[in-house]
């Protein structure tokens, strides 16, 4: 039957309230008495926390109660959280290890008098040396920042792979090996060597991170927060108070975006707490933007990679090794790390790897979950040695990659053979649209053009775990009940268009249930582009379960087998005699004989996989995120200044469920890369943060996008989801970076092997020669 | 010190009550609870907090209530008809998928009715220039040029 719904570029769900104002983020969010949160951060990277004393601010007229470590250790809690390791205390115990670190927080009638009472609290620190690089981290004599490695009891699966505490500062270590490289590189006609660093940027979500909480007379908590993970935010809330997960229940409200920045534990354990303290009242955090800064990063990291090239530009081997700075807590790191390192073979076939990737402890803010997911980081390198290979070898770039392009049956780092992925097609997509044949524009006084291609792949969680209830009402009508977030990529308008197609209703009866984790069933998470594909087939089969009560029902009452009748706009029809149907409403009213009734269906998918602790083979995912970018850049000789005119980028989405949404994901992720590539370093100067602002840390307004931003879908199917839809939310972020470097190479012979791009390196590298 | 205020919101008047410090954003969200606008960065800098103060796009994060006492304040709630008919920049926005998570779409939806709104049929790169205090980390701002390109014809 042809699809009505699913392909078909319904508008955004809550659109109204959207234009007008309206829609509830969590920073709305006013509940009767509640009181407001201020948090008191450590100035110092690394210091002992010696004394802290709130007596005074506790005095202070309107302040309702002061957080510190004496509450923490005094309760029969477990003050340290973290999603893999335990490294991160509500509010520091005996040590600070990143300046920026919650010290103790206020909690008062209003925000001023919260401000006052900060004044108040009086800490005495011990500072000590501090490291802020995650090479000079594992040297003999660093600092150690965390004497004790704690590990989540319940661990996810995925790591169990993983290395841990393997050297000094090391939080987590993972690694690939794959045949031979050194009879690899004994192979190779030219081997390309080079290191390449990305600094520590920040998501910049323009909402900043909210949570709402209570704390009711028999103990249960309750949270609003804006998180991209009710369901493991209720697991580590859980966790910390040593409560069963019925007594902590987490709502979502849709989120102004996350990219990564509001997964796991993050606004909610300091205002559970304070919540705790006062039994019964309402606490209200929401960070300010320099605080947002001080929460979470993207990793920075240092990749040191070789490759053996033939001269026919094939691959024989890839020897590399990346540290990934962690900052001062684990929180995703290990599987940030992991992930990122055994996706350094890139899209391609390369049979002999020798992987190395640590995961390294510094006192700088905690590196957490960022769209691209350490995979950027690395295929900034592998792409741009792309692109070396093919100008020593006297290649074009768009062929050396034809190649090598992985198809389906041959094998990804960690032995994973390939089905149904579309690099190539990816690929072959942008080089059409940015017209890699047609001569580039010719330089015009001092400026040049280039061009540039990239194309990577991403793992997706896995294993990983969703869940989906369907509810259908009385008249017909359904509720869909996930833990999934809308943080704008329209994941409730894309579940609900599966869920309508799937019972053949139409959209304005299909209602998608916001995330509460009383109600709406287990989901792993938002994030690593998996809801689509995950809890989009756990709707699906939610879904046909109704769809089989339906069926059953009318069989009984159409007097049909089941195999003859199929489902029609709300309607159960008899196959060739259309005239013999009825309404779901109706077969309700039928099986109950009264307008009462529910039926509920269940669905679920808990993929598979794992990896060798030694040679990181086997599954490392269930599906793949494949993405290619093409950019066509301006480069001005004299200045330096770039101006990036196209990016163009293609992105396998399976079956895109809704095309506009999948563009906004495609053009949004080349647009927050672009920024990432040119734009954005947090910088550090005696340990602390030094432009935590949106006015030190630039943003490009409608002005600096190019001129011509392309979204192409490619749609080869999945065959485990009902549509064949896979997750492409982060696809285009990998190659977006590396594009660009390579389009400046091409139009200047610029080589710049750290981001942000900033006219003085381009100036340096044309000057002196060499990669800066 | 408090100060007595009379502002005038989506033509409605209000007499309030204000503190010395108190910013527009404040005033709107607390007081009014108008939740339209909102902070983004407190800087001045992203434009989530843009209102229109007597027709011209202020950041209401940095914008002290007491300072535009009589004025007129228009914010996004007030951009639709009172019998809810979207504005036709709102249903632009819509239909060319010119947001996502929008929290910034209320600010560059008031900002660029100011500007089409003066001269409806400004250059492009000019329209952009001074869209520029309007930041969108989500959509990359391709679909909003988008929306901006087709709404002309209908204002």
């Amino acid at each position: 039957m042809p699809l009505t719904v699913v392909g078909t570029s319904v508008p955004i769900a809550h659109g109204i309230e959207k234009v007008n104002g309206s829609l509830t983020y969590t920073i709305n969010l006013e509940l009767p008495g509640m009181a407001h949160v201020k948090i008191l951060r450590s100035p110092y990277p690394h210091a002992r926390l010696v004394r802290v004393d709130a007596g005074r601010a506790e005095r202070l007229r309107g302040v309702a109660a002061v957080l510190t470590r004496d509450d923490l250790l005094r309760w029969d809690i477990d003050p340290y959280y973290g999603p893999m390791v335990r490294d991160q205390p509500i509010v520091a115990i005996d040590k600070v290890v990143y300046a920026g670190e919650p010290v103790a927080a206020v909690a008062a009638d209003d925000l001023q008098t919260a401000e006052q009472a900060l004044d108040l609290i009086e800490v005495e620190y011990e500072p000590l040396p501090y490291v802020l690089d995650p090479i000079e981290a594992m040297r003999d004599d660093a600092p150690i920042i965390h004497e004790r490695l704690r590990e989540h009891s319940t661990g996810f699966e995925d790591v169990k792979s993983v290395h841990w505490g393997v050297g000094r500062n090391v939080c987590s270590y993972s690694r690939v090996r794959r045949g031979d490289v050194e009879q690899g590189f004994r192979e190779a006609d030219l081997i390309v060597e080079g290191e390449y660093r990305t600094p520590v940027q920040q998501h910049c979500a323009l909402e900043p991170h909210a949570a709402v909480a209570r704390v009711r007379d028999d103990g249960a908590i309750e949270c609003y927060t804006s998180t991209q993970n009710p369901s493991i935010v209720r697991d580590g809330i859980a966790g910390i108070f040593k409560l069963p997960l019925s007594k902590v229940r987490v709502m979502a409200p849709y989120l102004g975006a996350g990219y990564g920045a509001k997964t796991y534990l993050k606004a909610e354990p300091i205002t559970c707490a304070l919540a705790k303290k006062l039994r019964g009242r309402w606490v209200k955090l929401v960070l300010t933007r320099e605080e947002v800064f001080l929460t979470v990063t993207r990793h920075a990291a240092i990749v040191r990679m070789r490759t053996g090239f033939r001269k026919d530009g094939t691959i024989t081997a890839r020897e590399a090794t990346a540290w990934f700075d962690a900052g001062a807590a684990a929180d995703v790191g290990p599987r940030t790390a992991k992930n990122g390192g055994y996706s350094m073979c890139g899209p391609y076939r390369i049979p002999n790897v020798k992987f190395d990737t640590y995961n390294v402890y510094t006192n700088k803010v905690p590196s957490g979950a960022f769209r691209g997911f350490g995979v950027a980081q690395v295929s900034w390198a592998y792409e741009q040695q792309m692109d070396e290979a093919a100008r020593r070898l006297g290649l074009d770039p768009l062929e050396i990659r034809r190649r090598n392009i992985a198809r389906d049956g041959d094998r990804f780092s960690t032995g994973q053979v390939f089905e149904g992925v579309a690099f190539s097609e990816c690929l072959e997509a942008v080089a059409r649209e940015l017209g890699w044949d047609r001569p580039k524009p010719a330089p015009r006084g001092t400026k040049s053009y280039g061009r540039g291609l990239a194309v990577t792949v991403k793992s997706s969680i896995t294993p990983s775990m969703s869940s989906a209830m369907v509810k259908m009402d009385e008249d017909g009508s359904i509720e869909v009940l996930t833990s999934s977030v809308d943080m704008g990529q329209g994941c409730e308008t894309a579940l609900a268009q599966i869920a309508a197609e799937a019972l053949s209703l139409p959209l304005e009866r299909v209602k998608f249930y916001p995330p509460d984790t009383d109600v709406t069933p287990y989901d792993q998470g938002t994030q690593s582009s998996r809801c689509t594909f995950t809890v989009g087939t756990a709707v699906g089969r939610a879904a046909a379960e109704v769809r089989e009560q339906l069926l059953r029902l009318a069989s009984e009452q159409l007097e049909a087998r089941v195999e003859d009748l199929y489902l029609e706009g709300g309607h159960v029809v008899v196959r060739g005699a259309p005239e013999r149907r009825i309404s779901y409403e109706d077969l309700i009213r039928r099986k109950y004989h009264m307008r009462v009734g529910t039926l509920v269906g269940r669905g679920e998918l808990k993929t598979e996989g794992g990896l060798d602790r030694e040679t990181g083979q086997g599954i490392a995912s269930a599906w793949w995120l494949q993405g290619a970018v093409g950019a066509e850049v301006e480069v001005d000789t004299e200045t330096g200044a770039v101006r990036v005119l196209r990016l163009v980028g293609a992105a396998n989405a399976g079956k895109a469920i809704n095309p506009l949404l999948v563009e906004g994901q495609i053009e949004g992720a080349m647009g927050q890369a672009l920024a990432l590539t040119l734009y954005e370093e947090m910088v550090f100067e005696g340990g602390q943060v030094a432009n935590p602002n949106f006015l030190d840390y630039r943003l490009p307004t409608v002005v600096e996008a190019p001129s011509e931003l392309r979204a192409v879908i490619i749609e080869k199917p999945h065959p485990v989801h009902p549509y064949g839809a896979i997750g492409c939310g982060e696809s285009v972020v990998p190659p977006t970076a590396p594009a660009i470097a390579n389009a400046i190479a091409d139009a200047c012979g610029a080589r710049v092997i750290s981001p942000p791009i900033t006219p003085e390196k381009i100036l340096r590298s044309i000057r002196e020669g060499r990669p800066v | 010190m408090k100060h007595v205020v009379r502002l005038t919101v989506n033509g409605a008047e209000h007499d309030l009550l204000v503190r010395s410090e108190e910013t527009l954003l404040e005033t709107l969200r607390d007081r009014l609870h108008l939740y339209g606008a909102r902070e983004g960065c407190g800087v001045s800098v992203c434009g989530a907090c843009t209102v229109l103060v007597n027709g011209e796009p202020v950041s209401s994060c940095i914008q002290l209530t007491r300072l535009v006492d009589g004025g007129s304040v228009e914010t996004v709630e007030g951009m639709a008809s009172p019998d809810g008919t979207l504005h036709p920049l709102q249903e632009a926005f819509l239909e060319h998928g010119a947001l996502q998570c929008a929290f910034c779409t209320p600010g560059i939806l008031l900002t660029a009715k100011a500007i089409l709104e003066r001269d409806r049929d400004i250059p492009e790169e000019e329209l952009h220039d001074l869209l520029s205090g309007n930041l969108c980390r989500c959509t990359g701002y391709e679909k909003i040029r988008q929306a901006l390109r087709a709404v002309r014809a209908r204002l």
